[in-house]
């Protein structure tokens, strides 16, 4: 137990690329020893092997041995945000996609939004989760399809079938699946630089108006999205 | 070179193997997918017999043997699986060691393997079905036909409706096969006197060189144990749960055998000539005791095993075509997964009706499905031993390639290469001149033109061979995520779904 901490915490010093003969020397630990932890960290998805199958780097579940530090947005990314709010009757918050998890950086005051851990951990139900699994298609879900309401989708190929829809359109929608009631939109927003995925900005209400194409309001969100791009990336 | 630089070229947005259901199936269906490829059920009604015919009252001690002999293979197997992910099975994991020619020989051996063991089990399946309902074969011919096509038919629709439903399908019908193997031998066992007969377990006059021979016959019982192997990219947990399926597949076999041969042997310990001398132990046995339902339960059981092992070896048979398919070693097309489905239904569209029509052409042609299994069964078991011995070789080349070797690695290959090389000579030079020369001689020159060919013209597609579910960013630690890439070979489907949100 103790030497597989210690080969985890090697991995993290040496840096991602590190090969099994390095870590065994680094540590000195018998080379059967190393190969065997560094096997089982493997299998448990602590650890990943690099496309060369020498190296290793820090697998992500590694990521839940920490809680993620999300810098709060900035002043001027908060303006973006508040000036939205100032347009539309709905609840509009803001997520943070740091460490690959919904993390809820501006949230509403005056609108009720999820409990930060269901986002977190379920990311199927809501929309700014959805955006993110759109992303990453591949990764497998550490909650599992959990059912909240009788809309949850936790059939994983329709599941799939709709993130296809979410990464083609880039909005993700969500009307009663976590709560009967209320439901909500979300856009994307992607670095100016490398159009990778940085934050969600998504607008609550009540899921039958979710429902409605909303097409002007989905516009005024895409906009405030493109807004807050260089502010958050 | 520094760290940074190390990961940024050669971790790729997307795995190569995109597309299809990816870490979704939980370790007991990975473990039925390689009992099923074993078909135990099967070996335990047939196996024994054919083993006491070399190894006469030394039965057991063989199916010992081989047991001791498919664990080293599977020892061998788990270096590859607790490192890489792959969906090529046995074929992708050689390429690793032995680079892409001995690849391209395990492939060939596997695709033989596989595709002869799928026609196998659909005719047996067909054929105990046939018994089953009260046909006698040799009089329905044409139900047998049919019931080949629509078994096929069957296997297709729930390969590629998903993989979680064929494991889900395999795991419930393997399960019922056992259950019923365990009472037909339990039955017997307990109807002989349950005492321990411990003239089975010391044997007496017979030599050391029968006890080897009765390994080679006891070894067919393992075959197809790696079935596993193929689903390194739909296993939840690949590193943990492959390597453990493919080693207590070739336990759980060696144990059912063992008891299955213990039974039989025991059931026949005062008739002159033994086991050796019986067509159909089981049905004597049930006769001399006075079972009449037991041979039912016994066919019910291997139809059920059988058909199995068609599901779990086509599985596997997609997945090998799929990876060639995406390194261009075989068509591009082969290598599309279903958008929905997420599995790779060209590949097993295109293989089913290879794998219907060979028994339906023997049947038509007045081959008795019984007599038809015989060069299936044999031939693929040569393909099968051609891959293990590749794999066993090469797994401390690819330990000492990673820089990982070890001492016992190299042990376990060096004892297990040279018993396959004998049984695999043994194989050839027993085996009459038939279906597996055919079949040999038609493979290997085509592999050998069509590696040279693109040795020539495809230098890339040859670098390919061996493409795995590597680590691709998503896997990584860490914050930027990727922009999205369409995955290779994906094909654009139009919109079937409403788009979400809009269905109520």
């Amino acid at each position: 137990m103790r030497n597989a901490l210690a080969v985890l915490a090697e991995v993290v010093a040496a840096g991602p690329g590190v090969t099994a003969k390095e870590i065994s020397t680094a540590l000195r630990l018998p080379r059967a020893t190393t190969y065997r932890l560094l096997n089982l960290l493997v299998a448990e998805e602590y650890l990943v092997r690099l496309p060369d199958l020498r190296g290793f780097a820090l697998g992500a579940r590694a990521g839940r041995l920490a809680v993620p530090i999300v810098p709060p947005p900035s002043t001027a990314a908060r303006a973006v945000v508040a000036h939205l709010r100032g347009r539309v009757r709905w609840g509009v918050h803001l997520a943070s996609y740091a460490g690959g998890q919904v993390t809820l950086v501006d949230r509403d005051p005056d609108h009720p939004s999820s409990q930060p851990h269901l986002l977190a951990r379920h990311p199927h139900v809501s929309a700014l989760g959805k955006l993110l699994l759109a992303e990453t298609p591949d990764r497998p879900l550490e909650g599992g399809l959990r059912r909240f309401t009788e809309h949850t989708v936790s059939d994983p190929a329709r599941l799939a079938a709709q993130l296809r829809e979410v990464a083609d359109s880039g909005l993700a929608r969500q009307c009663g699946e976590l709560h009967t009631e209320r439901g909500c939109l979300a856009v994307g927003v992607r670095s100016p630089t490398d159009g990778s995925l940085v934050a969600g900005l998504a607008l609550s209400g009540p899921a039958h108006r979710v429902a409605e194409p909303n097409t002007e309001l989905v516009d005024l969100l895409r906009t405030h999205a493109d807004r807050l791009a260089p502010l958050l990336a | 070179m520094n760290y940074s630089t190390r990961i940024a070229d050669q971790v790729r947005g997307q795995s190569p193997m995109a597309g299809l259901d990816r870490r979704n199936l939980g370790p007991m269906q990975v473990f039925a997918q390689s009992v099923s490829g074993a078909a135990p059920a099967a070996a335990m009604a047939v196996v024994p017999a054919i083993v006491a015919a070399s190894a006469g009252a030394a039965t057991i001690w063989s199916v010992l043997i081989a047991t001791g002999l498919a664990l080293l293979v599977a020892g061998c197997i788990g270096r590859f699986t607790r490192r890489m992910a792959a969906a090529g099975s046995l074929y992708s994991l050689t390429a690793k060691g032995l680079g892409a020619g001995p690849a391209l020989l395990a492939g060939a051996g596997l695709l033989v393997g596989y595709s002869l063991l799928g026609m196998a089990s659909l005719t047996g399946a067909a054929m105990q079905i046939t018994a089953l309902i009260g046909l006698a074969p040799a009089t329905s011919p044409v139900v047998a036909a049919v019931l080949v096509v629509v078994l096929a038919g069957l296997v297709a629709a729930c390969t590629i409706r998903g993989v979680r439903l064929s494991a889900a399908v395999v795991l419930l019908v393997e399960a019922l096969s056992i259950t019923l193997m365990l009472v037909v031998f339990g039955v017997l066992l307990v109807s002989q006197g349950i005492g321990v007969d411990s003239r089975q377990l010391v044997p007496s006059g017979t030599g050391v060189g029968a006890v080897v021979a009765g390994v080679l016959p006891a070894l067919g019982a393992f075959i197809g144990f790696e079935a596993a192997a193929a689903m390194g990219v739909e296993a939840r947990r690949p590193f943990r749960t492959i390597p453990r399926a493919v080693g207590a597949t070739a336990a759980l076999t060696g144990v059912l055998v063992l008891f299955a041969a213990y039974t039989q042997a025991a059931g026949f310990a005062g008739v002159p000539g033994g086991l050796a001398g019986q067509q159909q132990p089981v049905r004597a046995l049930a006769a001399a005791e006075h079972l009449p339902w037991l041979p039912t339960l016994l066919d019910a059981g291997v139809a059920t095993s059988f058909l199995a092992c068609s599901v779990a070896t086509t599985t596997a048979l997609a997945r090998l075509l799929f990876s060639m398919g995406r390194e261009g070693v075989l068509p591009a097309r082969l290598g599309r997964a279903h958008r929905r489905f997420r599995t790779p239904h060209v590949a097993i569209a295109v293989a089913l009706p290879v794998l219907a029509a060979v028994p339906v052409v023997l049947i038509s042609l007045g081959v008795s499905p019984a007599r038809a299994l015989v060069p299936l069964l044999t031939t693929a078991a040569l393909g099968y031993l051609v891959a293990y011995l590749l794999v066993c070789l090469a797994a401390p080349v690819f330990l000492h390639r990673i820089g990982e070797l070890t001492v016992p690695s190299v042990a376990a290959t060096s004892v297990i290469v040279p018993v396959l090389l004998v049984v695999l000579v043994a194989f050839v030079s027993t085996a009459p001149v038939s279906v597996a020369a055919l079949v040999t001689g038609a493979v290997l020159p085509l592999i050998g033109a069509r590696y040279l060919w693109m040795r020539a013209r495809h230098p890339e597609r040859v670098a390919a061979i061996g493409l795995y579910d590597e680590t691709s960013t998503a896997d990584l630690l860490g914050p930027p995520l990727p922009p999205r890439h369409p995955p290779p070979g994906s094909e654009p489907s139009p919109r079937s779904e409403p788009p979400p949100g809009r269905e109520r």
